[in-house]
């Protein structure tokens, strides 16, 4: 019986175990041990098998579940969830995402930096970029964060810059987040957001601690860049809710009076450079000036406009910043640029 | 066996370097009249401390080098201090060696010698950026209580314009905290 039952598992070589185990660890890193995954080095053959191809097209079947998993999911004011909100279409996969979990499993991530090969850039659908942004997550708190993150084919993925701003130094392309808010790009951000909005109020968290006045530059650039260019395509597809994780991570901080402060940058550095350093730490206060700009704007949002539910719902939240909160992301942003 | 001999490379290095340091920032103005206004009146008030006015630029060059120029069009304040200096250096550098490696041990410590000179302009050249980062950073201090003081008068005036529109004015006090009184007969 056991035998039979035995018979009927799909078989895949060793090698092509290894593949599948990486998506896998991926959408469901709970399972598995993900450092001992990225660590592990495998020769893969050229191609797959059927096998392997029908085992890895399952694993990521999976996707919209992980997704669904991580917070966004809540109910709306009508009492609907979000896959009742949105139909919850196959995310398409290319060959760039065969490309990436080649790359994965056969990078060895405890390598020196040195050793490690570079993954082009490709160009990459929606549920190639949803990988991009697992990967960078499963791989938080080890080196191979970092290493993921200076992969040309990472730092084009859309998803990855909104998610994890913090690990990149320069300002993404300005067009680059429009996939991101319509369609079922925006369906992936809403289901996100939550975590979007925690991992950038930890960002503004570690700016607390910063002493390296180039490094808190290059944060800046990226956070404001991201943030410009996201809050932009939210305008333009009028998807401005997309872009309420801002908000999300800014009202602890504001509440609480938590200053993006860096309190002691190296003194050796440039005075250029050290002011640069803490204009660059208000990004995130930055993208609150904007959204309150957009609040004003939804105040004379009228009864008989097109938008007017809308308006009313982004304008509630909204309150929870308020103009106390405008004044003091005000008054930060002042401190931040002061002569001295 | 080879004779040993020994080999002494002589560089030296004269070089001009300039370093510069600076600050720009927002000069935060309350928009009491229009904007146009309010830099004419910022304008007014610099002149007084010394800055000079060219277009939609003042601008002032203080006795330490310092150079601060505040761009009324667009509320900012740049704020630099440059320095220039002839910085000479030169290194000796010897090595024994058996004769028939004069050569290329002469090159190598050529290329030794040339990377310390490197360095030590490159040491002196930072040092002296340093030096004129804290002369700029003692300077901010007073430059910004200055900056304020001149913002400050310059919305007192754009209240009391304001004011003018509105009636007779009849008193201007200013305490000893700054707060400013305009009384009005409307």
């Amino acid at each position: 019986m056991t035998e039979a039952f035995e018979d009927d598992l799909p078989q895949v070589a060793a090698s092509e175990a290894d593949l599948i185990a990486t998506a896998r660890a991926l959408i469901a890193p709970q399972a598995f041990d993900v450092w001992a995954v990225l660590c592990r080095s495998r020769k893969l053959p050229p191609h797959f098998g059927e096998t392997c191809a029908a085992l890895l097209e399952d694993s990521l079947r999976q996707v919209w579940p992980a997704l669904l998993r991580r917070g966004g999911t809540a109910p709306d004011r009508s009492g609907k969830r979000l896959w009742e909100r949105h139909p919850l279409v196959a995310l398409p996969h290319s060959a760039a995402t065969a490309r990436f979990l080649r790359w994965l499993t056969t990078t060895p991530f405890a390598a020196p930096p040195s050793a490690i090969e570079t993954l082009p850039a490709m160009p990459l659908t929606l549920g190639d970029q949803v990988l991009v942004y697992l990967a960078l997550d499963v791989a938080a708190g080890t080196p191979a964060q970092h290493t993921l993150a200076v992969q040309p084919f990472v730092r084009d993925a859309p998803l990855a810059w909104l998610g994890f701003a913090h690990l990149f130094d320069l300002a993404p392309a300005e067009s680059m987040f429009d996939n991101l808010v319509h369609g079922p790009g925006a369906v992936v951000v809403e289901a996100l957001a939550p975590e979007i909005a925690r991992r950038w109020q930890a960002a503004e968290l570690t700016k607390r601690a910063l002493t390296s006045p180039t490094s808190l530059v290059n944060l800046g650039r990226a956070q404001d860049g991201t943030l410009r260019a996201f809050m932009a395509a939210c305008d333009r597809r009028r998807r401005r809710d997309l872009a309420l994780f801002v908000l999300d991570a800014a009202a602890p901080l504001l509440a609480r009076d938590i200053a993006p402060m860096p309190p002691r940058l190296d003194p050796a550095a440039p005075l250029s450079v050290r002011t640069a350093a803490r204009t660059g730490a208000g990004s995130l206060l930055r993208g609150v000036i904007r959204w309150s700009e957009w609040d004003q704007e939804h105040r004379g949002v009228r009864f008989i406009d097109d938008d007017y539910a809308l308006a009313q719902q982004l304008l509630a939240k909204f309150e929870r910043i308020g103009s106390a909160g405008v004044e003091r992301t005000a008054q930060w942003l002042s401190e931040l640029s002061a002569l001295a | 066996m080879s004779r040993a001999i020994q080999v002494r490379v002589s560089e030296s290095v004269v070089r001009t370097v300039h370093v510069e340091d600076g600050v720009h920032s927002p000069i935060e103005m309350l928009p009491v009249r229009a904007r146009d206004r309010m830099a004419e009146l910022l304008a007014a008030e610099l002149e007084k401390l010394g800055f000079l006015r060219d277009g939609d630029k003042a601008s002032r060059k203080d006795k330490d080098g310092i150079e601060i120029t505040v761009d009324l069009a667009n509320a900012t304040v740049t704020v630099k201090l440059g320095a220039d200096a002839k910085l000479a250096e030169e290194v000796e550098l010897t090595a024994r060696v058996g004769i028939e490696n004069q050569q290329s041990t002469e090159a190598n410590l050529r290329d030794d010698a040339q990377r310390e000179l490197e360095a030590r302009v490159a040491e002196r050249t930072e040092a002296l950026r340093r030096e004129v980062t804290k002369r700029l950073e003692d300077k901010l201090g007073d430059l910004r209580k200055e900056l304020d003081g001149a913002v400050g008068q310059a919305t007192v005036a754009a209240l009391t314009e304001r004011a003018g529109q509105l009636g007779r004015i009849q008193e201007v006090a200013a305490d000893e905290a700054g707060n400013v009184t305009i009384r009005v007969k409307v």
